[in-house]
This record gives structure tokens, sequence and C-alpha cells, in this order.
């Protein structure tokens, strides 16, 4: 059933892409964005101005990563997308796969000022990330006795009854978790150590939510001193009004990549490179960090004390951001779902 | 055109929506439930009837399905009783105040539960207030506030089914009843009790039917730790992505339903015959 909407919505979209190409062959460029505010970001901050540096217009399809993705490789032999946005790995399986054309740097000139591990693989067709949802500890500075410094500061039993975790269907919630195990000893291959703590965690008290907004929530109604969760969510509680702060812990800070990629075998190869450039220069990465609090990839982008607080910045900030391996946590999601779900069963 | 034909022309809509939107789907997932990478198998069943903790999710559903019907007939029961006894304008507002919870969005009314029952909640913190809680004391995510919120949602199913029945009660029985000597609650358990079972038999189907399958309501109250055997299922469809075991499931709670359906219907009818 799944698989005919999809079929079904793939020709949908791809008779509207022919015929949008058909209006203007050259001058077209098709990408993908992850709808609602995020979008309107996307547009003010990279479309727009692509859109007035080249004159080429932009033909955005909104599609979340695993369904971009499905959509790309459905297309291998016709591809209707130009540029593809993926924030949970997939373009290194995507780039193996052929799908993806590796960047000439030298074509892409902000790229000199980009993080390395934020441009590892270009050349092998891994786009660049252009922004970083940092994985950290949003605190409620009013309340909670001191400000955590370090992940394992989580199971202080100060915050016990006020902490706040996530469940791991959720994409934050799963990054979250895998640092808690690591900090207890645990790996991608032994997540015991992390299932041990969460158990730990809940007999003193924990509450465990599986949507972002029972976070705000938590924290609005119920009392909630401290949440692992991701730096641009702490700055939607503090504009709902909330003393929410964010910190980074000192072990480490799980990174949730957004790239920006070209698919391969599409003819506009210099308007996509173009748009590629202005995703990861400073000025995109600022209106970016301004209006979301994602942490900027360009070592350039200049933020204000204020922004930068609420991000992943400058040296020592980006210093500690890890990225836990998104193919072992696909390979693994479903039994580790399953041994989660049993851990936190009452 | 004979009046078999007649008749056939006028069901066939009902059965083509009936056979579409219903047995083909039901079917197709039938089939989903035993397949597997090399053909027929029975491991995703195997799977979850020999771990603890999906049987746990199976006892819980069918638990708590049937404490929600039993508690929405011990308050449907008199309800539909005094609504069939008064005057019809008070009638048409106890109706009205009835099912007005189904006018609402179901998101939209449990997160009014969330409101009083949560941490912070009015009765959380009044019962704090009384000393007779300790200070992390909530209701939500709990069992009681899944039970609780489908009990509102459920009621009108069970009063309603119960008011058509007792309402059709020849009102003389009652009274020969009483002037033969029976108390007014005698009269109530040896005469409209009895002839009302019909009524909450109907009705109990439909809000056990209705409780064992409903997904919203539990995982917004019970929370992701509470798990229910229809957001066991969700899981499997959307996180996981291990479709046939969400198939096997949904069979497993669809035979669980009628293991307990078909004893209960069939000493009820016992009963009415």
């Amino acid at each position: 059933m799944k698989l005919d909407f999809a079929k079904m919505f793939l020709g949908v979209s791809a008779l509207s892409l022919m015929a949008s190409a058909a209006v203007a062959q050259e001058k077209t460029l098709t990408i993908n964005s992850f709808g609602g505010a995020y979008e309107e970001a996307h547009r003010a901050c990279i479309i727009t101005p692509f859109e007035q540096e080249t004159g080429a217009k932009v033909e955005i399809v909104t599609a979340y990563s695993a369904d971009a993705f499905a959509q790309v490789r459905a297309q291998k032999d016709a591809p209707q997308f130009d540029i593809i946005h993926f924030s949970g790995g997939q373009e290194i399986v995507a780039a193996t796969e052929g799908l993806l054309a590796p960047i000439d740097a030298a074509k892409v000139p902000n790229l000199a000022n980009v993080y390395d591990f934020a441009k590892a693989n270009v050349a092998k067709g891994e786009g660049p990330a252009y922004s970083i949802a940092a994985i950290g500890m949003i605190y409620n500075t009013e309340k909670a006795p001191s400000a955590p410094t370090k992940w394992t500061d989580i199971m202080d039993p100060a915050f016990a009854e006020h902490l706040v975790l996530t469940d791991i269907s959720n994409g934050y919630g799963m990054l979250g978790f895998l640092m808690i195990n690591q900090v207890n000893g645990g790996t991608l291959e032994n997540i015991q150590p992390g299932l041990d703590a969460v158990t730990k965690l809940l007999e003193a008290g924990a509450i465990i939510v599986s949507k972002s907004p029972e976070i705000q929530q938590e924290f609005a109604q119920n009392d909630a001193w401290l949440a692992p969760y991701a730096s641009d969510y702490g700055y939607t509680l503090r504009k709902a009004g909330l003393p929410a702060g964010f910190v980074q812990g000192e072990e480490g800070t799980p990174a949730s990549l957004i790239t920006v990629n070209m698919v391969a075998n599409r003819p506009n190869e210099d308007l996509a490179l173009k748009f590629i450039d202005i995703s990861v220069s400073p000025e995109a990465q600022q209106c970016f960090a301004d209006a979301l609090r994602y942490s900027p990839t360009n070592s350039k982008a200049e933020l204000s004390a204020e922004v930068a607080a609420d991000v992943a910045y400058g040296e020592d900030g980006v210093k500690g951001l890890l990225r836990f391996d998104p193919i072992a946590i696909e390979a693994n999601r479903a039994a580790w779902v399953e041994a989660w779900n049993k851990t936190i069963a009452r | 055109m004979t009046d078999r034909l007649e008749n056939m022309a006028l069901v066939m809509p009902g059965l083509l929506l009936l056979g579409l939107a219903f047995i083909l789907p039901v079917l197709q997932m039938l089939v989903l439930s035993v397949s597997g990478p090399d053909g027929f198998t029975l491991e995703h069943f195997t799977r979850f009837l020999s771990d603890s903790y999906y049987l746990g999710i199976l006892w819980r559903t069918v638990r708590l399905s049937a404490l929600i019907t039993l508690i929405t007939a011990l308050i449907g029961f008199p309800l539909a009783y005094i609504m069939a006894k008064s005057g019809p304008r008070l009638r048409l507002w106890l109706t009205l105040i009835v099912i007005l919870p189904l006018m609402t969005s179901v998101v939209i009314r449990t997160f009014g539960w969330i409101v009083l029952l949560g941490r912070s909640g009015m009765i959380p913190s009044m019962l704090r207030d009384l000393g007779l809680v300790g200070r992390s004391f909530s209701i939500i995510q709990t069992e009681s506030a899944i039970v609780i919120g489908m009990v509102q949602v459920l009621l009108p199913f069970m009063t309603l089914s119960v008011l058509g029945v007792v309402m059709s009660i020849d009102g003389r029985l009652e009274e020969a009843a009483r002037t033969m000597g029976c108390s007014f609650m005698k009269t109530i358990r040896t005469v409209v009790l009895p002839l009302s079972l019909p009524g909450i038999v109907a009705g109990g189907l439909l809000v056990f039917t209705l409780s064992a399958s409903s997904f919203v309501t539990p995982s917004l109250l019970g929370g992701s730790r509470i798990q229910v055997l229809a957001g066991s299922i969700y899981n499997a469809v959307t996180q996981t992505l291990e479709w046939e075991f969400a198939a096997a499931q949904a069979v497993i709670l669809f035979v669980g339903v009628a293991l307990v359906l078909v004893p209960y219907l069939s000493v009820a009818g016992r009963r009415n015959g």
C-alpha cells in the first residue's frame, strides 16, 4: 500500500517537475526542503539570495531525508532533483550508490572556510554540511541547582525527579541516548551500559517523552530542570518565555549534520555548485543560526554573543562535535528500539 | 427485475465497500503476517508469543479494556436509566452532555486530561496540598490515566446503547413489581437490569473493541513507558519498519479480542434466549 502511494506521489511530482522543466530548461533548480519553519528560514537565508544572484528559479519539493533518499534512488536513471538535502546521514549511502555527483572544491570557493569534518568526503560525492543540530543539555536556568557541565551530570541525584529523557524513536532522542551510553562505557556495538543508566535514571524519577512539544510542556508545567536535546529546541523554549539555557557536555556534542548534495547526471551542474556555495557561505549560516539556532559549519560565520551562546560555535564549541556513524544507527535501529522499549516498560 | 435481483442490487454498494475497504486489507494483513524473506513463516508469531514483554502488552490491553468496559457499564446503566425516566427536555440536555466529549478532537480532549492529571495539574497538586501524596506524584503516565481518559470517550457508546433498550421497557412492569412489594433496588435488579441486558451487551461490545484498538489516548496519557498493543503496532509500522511483525501483532489483537468476545456473546445470548 505504502509503495503504491509512494509511486503515485513520485509520478505526480515527476509530472510537475517535467512541466516546470519544459518552461525553463536551464534556469530552474529543483531541490528538497523540510517544510515548516525550517523551509521558511531556508528560503530566506539561502534560496531567495540564490535566486536574486543568479536569476534562476528554485523549485522546492518538501520531503524529509528518508523520503528524499527514496525518491533520488527511485529516479536513478532519470533524476529530477538537482540538489538534495539530508539530515540523517543518507548522503553516505547515496554517494556509494553513485546517486550523488562529486564536488570539485575549486568551484565552491566558500568551502575553503568550512570545518574539515563538515566537508570530509565531498570529492566522493558526500555533500558538505551547511548546518548542524548540536545535541547538548537544555536546563532550567532559574531552578536547576547548578548548570550542568558534563554528560555525567545527568546522573546527578539533584536532577533525579526533574530530568526529561526523549524516546529514541525521535532522532535527537537517539543521539542523546547514544551519548549517555558512551559516557557510561558503552559503544555502538554495546548499548547495554546506556540502557542500565536509563533504568537507574527512571528509578530515580526521570520522565520519558516521545515528542519535542512534550519537553516544552514538562518545562512549562511539570517542573522539569534538565533535558538532553538539540540546541535549536532550547531556543524554542526561550521564545516561549521559559528560562531555558543550552550547554554542550564536556565529553562531546553529538551532531546531526544537515548536508547539501549535488545529484548526479543533471544538466545544471554549475548552478547547483553555486547553490552549494551560497549554502555554506558565512552570510547564509549566520542567517540560519539567527533564525533557528542551528550551528554554522563555516568558520568565518560571525554570530552575535546571544546567538553564539545557543549553538556550537567557535573553535572550542566545534572541537567537541562528534558524529555517531549513521550507517551503524540505521543497521541497529530496530533492535535498539526494541531493547529500549523493554527497558523503559513498566 | 426479480425481487432477488433487486435485493442484490440494493446490497451491492454495501458489499463492495465492505469488500474493498475491510476484507481486502484484512486479507493482505493476514498474508503479510506470515511472510518472511523465504516465503511462509511463523517467526513473527513465535517472536511475539515467546517474549514476556509482548505478552505483557497483550495482557495489559485486554485487562484495561475489560476494566474500562466494566466502569462504563457501572456509570452508563444508572445514567441511562435516569435519562429514560426524565422528561424529553432534560433527556435532550443529558444526551448532549454525554456525547459532548465526542464532539471535540481527541487530542484536545486528551490534553485537557494532561492539564488536570499532570504533575502540576489540579488534581495531583490538590492531593499534595492535603498531604495525601508525595512530591512527585502524578496520575499522568499511569494506567489509571488511560482508564480515566478512555472511560470519558467511550461512555456515550455504553449510555446510548443502554438508553435505547431501557426506553423500550414497558413502565407497567416496574409498577407491577412495586405493587407486588419489591423495593426500588429490587425492581431494578430483578426487572430492569435483566431486560436491559441486550443494551449492556451491545454497549460492552462497542466499548471493549474500541478500547482494545485505541491508540491516541493511551499513547498520550500512558506515555511511552506504558505500551498497549495498538501503540506497539504503530511503533513497528512507523519506527522500526517491521511491517510483517506489525501485521502479526494486529492478527493477535484481532484473535485476542475475538477470543474474549465469543464466550461473552454466547453467555449473553443464552441469558437473553
